[in-house]
């Protein structure tokens, strides 16, 4: 990729018109995904993303400029537009560059951007199979193999030159089966890690995908709709943690707290949480699918403790908004290429295990719901309002889990809905996800045990 | 290394390979953004991207890839990792390319000037100055921006097509923050064209009215009611439901209105466009991703189903032509069926008859939550929601905090009124143009 010197060179121009920090983030990524449709292969996206984006600050202003000309020329001329649009002033600041290894804490054996589409493509088929398998009423399948091999480059004037190559390797499978009355009811599953083509050798049974994903369609097919009401709720581990991450994670991240926009911004050692959460975001997990070895501003990632027995400990920061919060990051700046300004995101976040057994979390619901698996969500950090969607439900009466019920999804305000946590189990699971926001599309994982939520509004019918 | 000279390596590459039916898809933009808080600049883009799309059609399948790196040895890569794409795959209808000599609709361009950083900054400041006096409980937290957006797009294929088109957009964002001491909303306004020819004061007080008039309210009572879904919430229910109307979604099985071309889907009352030259949406198109001419077209007519939506390859295994809706929002997308600006024909009643005939019910404006609380595939949806109780054909206290609950397929039929204006709550594509639409019953999940 780009030399030091040449890297010298471009944050020379960046700073040339008094920046106090400039940084360079470089890229070329291979960028492949299969899709098939009723066994067979039905499209594919194969690209490569190049380019590069220059940033500079100056107290609590940033500038970004990007290019997809990586020649020498191309790339100071993107340094000298940032240094321009910033305004008339002197250098300051001189640059000096060291090259920095980080120990890569999540290995790949085999590289699947080299691999053969044959060779995703009979993983695929043996998940898709694996759901026709499940059961007669499966009437359709869809999957997709996904693969990214990120190489990027970092180097800014706090004297950091790192680069680094994250791949991560991903199959999801949905199905479809026709419903008692008459309707479609879907299923899906859609395991990932940073890994390579080794993820289907231990970690991930393509064929349990499929038939994980037909069995929810098949419960979901015979289920009728969700009451609607406020209820207590049971939520299960593993992706149930989207909870948290739409909850309370969004709002944690400094580019809403940084401006007080907010539920949380100001409450640093108040108590947010029910006294059993305590709540996590760790880059740091080997090979999960939201880790990395450094963050997209070349902080090392870390296990931050967001949450500890209920009381707010830290905010995921990333070095522009900690300006102005007047903390140093927490190696949670993310982006998804260089197209995108970073800002603080999460990487795998997610409530640690509690005291509860998770009979006694159902034997203590009267009349609520049993939230098994769920789907994604949204939130405005702003007001803290909050939506999820509930894949598999089921009617909890007098302490049993009953019938399946369909079609809810669970709203709310982040601040009263964390607090009304009131039970946390100990099968604390991770699942991984696709986070949205200004920045982009990022992997992240979401997780937790099986949790009870006192009070919530559920959206049937 | 500019397009045309990598055109022409591409070129010399699939000669070499025994490559002759191809096609490449050149996009490229450039935009520079100013972004304040509270009047103050905290953040400004100036971007340059693009990149190049080449498809190839090989025993039957049209293979694709796609780079940012215009260099020799990516020309040669590109040609051969989408013959390898196009052996990969398997399904079984035919691909086909454009064919050049076809006819475009005229279309008067939306032209909207470059502007230079001074004046984004500026349009971003006046913006942020006419927040500042919009409305009492009008905060020091909003942030705006100003954005000027350039975008070229050129297609060329072997069998003659030759396309081009720029766009360009220019934006004003205001983003209000409102507060009454004890809670916080928010609400934002996108206001596109050359900033000086935009009202930003009048745009900030609407925002702020909008935000405002949510403040401290309560939670919407449970029940099985009317519902008036407003323009804006209509942008959010048909954008996420017009996946239905793809023929290529249906091939899959993947679509409730498989089949059902010709049969009544919903209410008389109900008449759906699809328009690539709406007036109010500065982002028009002669062309489509694949390069056949785009056109104007009912999908439901009179409550019928009148089209769903072609390409080349699906109107050709249906023996019918394209309606020019293969969509691709950049080189790096995927050719898919898509609509541009769906425009829902209004009705008869004034918004005060529409709220009249409501009698009791909810008005609703805000839907969130789409990717989640929506199943386009059955059409079931469960939405978190924000609006307006409606009492005495009136509207009366704000409600937020609730779901509506329904069936899409099912609401369409029980669509009962709309009123009298179409409102284009948000350029891009797609979009949406629709009425206040009343609906005869849906269920309330509050308090």
């Amino acid at each position: 990729m780009i030399s030091r010197e040449i890297c010298a060179k471009i944050l020379e121009a960046a700073v040339s018109t008094g920046a106090d920090y400039a940084e360079i983030f470089a890229e070329n990524s291979k960028n492949h995904s299969i899709s098939m449709v009723s066994g067979k292969v039905d499209s594919i996206s194969d690209g490569v993303v190049s380019g590069a984006a220059v940033r500079v600050y100056k107290g609590l202003r940033s500038v970004m400029a990007t290019t997809v000309d990586l020649s020498q020329e191309g790339l100071l001329r993107c340094a000298k537009k940032a240094a321009a649009a910033l305004g008339e002033g002197k250098a300051e600041l001189s640059i000096v560059l060291r090259d920095r290894l980080y120990t890569n804490i999540h290995p790949v054996r085999v590289v699947p951007s080299s691999a053969p589409n044959r060779e995703k493509v009979e993983i695929l088929r043996t998940a898709c199979q694996g759901a026709y398998d499940y059961d007669k009423r499966i009437r359709q399948v869809t999957g997709t193999f996904l693969d990214v091999d990120q190489n990027i480059l970092i180097a800014n004037t706090e004297g950091i030159r790192a680069t680094d190559r994250r791949i991560r390797t991903r199959i999801a499978v949905t199905a479809l089966a026709d419903a008692k009355d008459g309707g479609t009811q879907t299923g899906s599953c859609s395991p990932g890690r940073r890994m390579g083509m080794e993820l289907f050798e231990k970690e991930v049974d393509a064929e349990a995908v499929g038939r994980e994903a037909a069995r929810q369609a098949v419960v979901m097919s015979e289920a009728g709709y969700c009451p609607a009401g406020v209820m207590p709720v049971a939520i299960g581990n593993g992706f149930g943690g989207v909870i948290f991450h739409e909850a309370c994670g969004h709002s944690l991240e400094a580019s809403s707290v940084a401006f007080g926009l907010s539920q949380f911004a100001g409450k640093l050692g108040e108590k947010i949480a029910g006294e059993k959460v305590t709540a996590y975001d760790d880059g740091t997990i080997p090979n999960a699918w939201g880790s990395l070895n450094f963050d997209d501003e070349g902080t090392p990632t870390r296990r931050n403790v967001l949450i500890e027995n209920g009381v707010l400990k830290t905010y995921m920061i990333d070095k522009f908004n900690g300006r102005r919060m007047g903390l140093p990051s927490t190696g949670s700046s993310r982006r998804e290429s260089f197209e995108y300004t970073p800002t603080s995101r999460m990487t795998n976040t997610f409530i640690g295990e509690g005291p509860d057994e998770n009979e006694a979390i159902i034997a203590s619901i009267d009349n609520g719901l049993y939230a098994a698996a769920m789907g994604g969500g949204s939130v405005n950090p702003t007001t803290g309002e909050f939506n999820f969607a509930v894949r598999e439900g089921y009617l909890v009466r007098n302490g049993k889990i009953c019938e399946p019920v369909r079609g809810a999804s669970l709203v709310g305000r982040g601040s009263d809905v964390i607090m009304n946590i009131d039970m946390v189990g100990k099968d604390l699971l991770l699942a991984e996800g696709m986070c949205g926001a200004s920045s982009g599309s990022i992997p992240t994982c979401v997780g937790q045990p099986m949790i009870r939520v006192s009070s919530i509004t559920v959206g049937g019918r | 290394m500019e397009f045309k000279d990598f055109k022409t390596l591409v070129a010399e590459a699939a000669g070499k390979a025994g490559i002759g039916d191809y096609e490449l898809y050149y996009a490229s933009e450039e935009s520079t953004e100013v972004e304040m808080f509270n009047g103050e600049t905290t953040g400004f883009t100036a971007s340059l991207t693009g990149g190049v799309a080449f498809r190839c059609i090989l025993s039957g399948h049209m293979g694709s890839a796609y780079t940012q790196e215009l260099s020799g040895e990516q020309a040669e890569s590109l040609v051969r990792r989408a013959m390898d794409n196009a052996l990969t795959l398997e399904k079984e209808e035919e691909a086909f390319f454009a064919e050049g000599g076809a006819a475009y609709p005229e279309c008067e361009r939306t032209e909207m000037p470059v502007l230079t950083p001074e004046q984004l900054t500026r349009a971003a400041f006046d913006a942020n100055e006419a927040l500042k006096v919009s409305h009492e409980k009008i905060t020091d937290r909003c942030s705006t921006q100003a954005v000027t957006q350039q975008s070229k797009t050129c297609l060329v294929n072997s069998r003659g097509v030759d396309l081009s088109w720029n766009s360009s957009v220019d934006a004003v964002i205001l983003g209000a923050v409102v507060s009454d001491g004890t809670e916080d909303n928010d609400d934002f306004e996108i206001k596109a064209g050359d900033p000086d020819s935009l009202d930003l004061k009048e745009a900030a007080k609407k925002v702020a009215a909008r935000a405002a008039a949510k403040l401290g309210a309560d939670v919407a009572p449970t029940g099985v009611c009317p519902v008036i879904f407003a323009p804006e919430a209509m942008y959010n229910l048909l954008l996420t439901f017009a996946a239905a109307f793809s023929a290529e979604n249906a091939r899959k099985g993947l679509s409730a209105l498989q089949g059902k071309e010709g049969e009544v889907i919903a209410s008389e009352i109900v008449t759906l466009l699809d328009d690539p030259f709406y007036p109010e949406n500065p982002v028009k198109r002669i062309f489509d991703g694949e390069g056949s001419p785009t056109a104007r077209k009912e999908i439901i007519s009179g409550g019928v189903l009148n089209t769903l939506l072609y390409d080349l390859s699906t109107a050709h295994a249906a023996g019918k032509q394209t309606t020019g809706n293969a969509s691709r929002s950049s080189y790096d997308s995927p050719v898919s069926i898509q609509p541009y600006t769906l425009v829902l024909a209004p009705g008869r009643l004034t918004e005060e008859e529409l709220l009249a005939q409501c009698g009791s019910g909810v008005w609703i404006d805000t839907l969130g939550g789409m990717h989640a609380g929506a199943n386009p595939i059955s059409g079931d949806f469960s939405l978190q929601s924000s609006g307006f109780l409606v009492e005495n054909g009136e509207k009366t206290a704000a409600v937020r905090s609730f779901t509506v609950s329904g069936n899409f397929f099912d609401m369409l039929k029980n669509i009962t009124a709309l009123s009298d204006k179409a409102v284009f709550p948000r350029l891009g594509l797609p979009a949406v143009a629709s009425p206040a639409v009343l609906v005869k019953e849906l269920t309330i999940s509050g308090k």
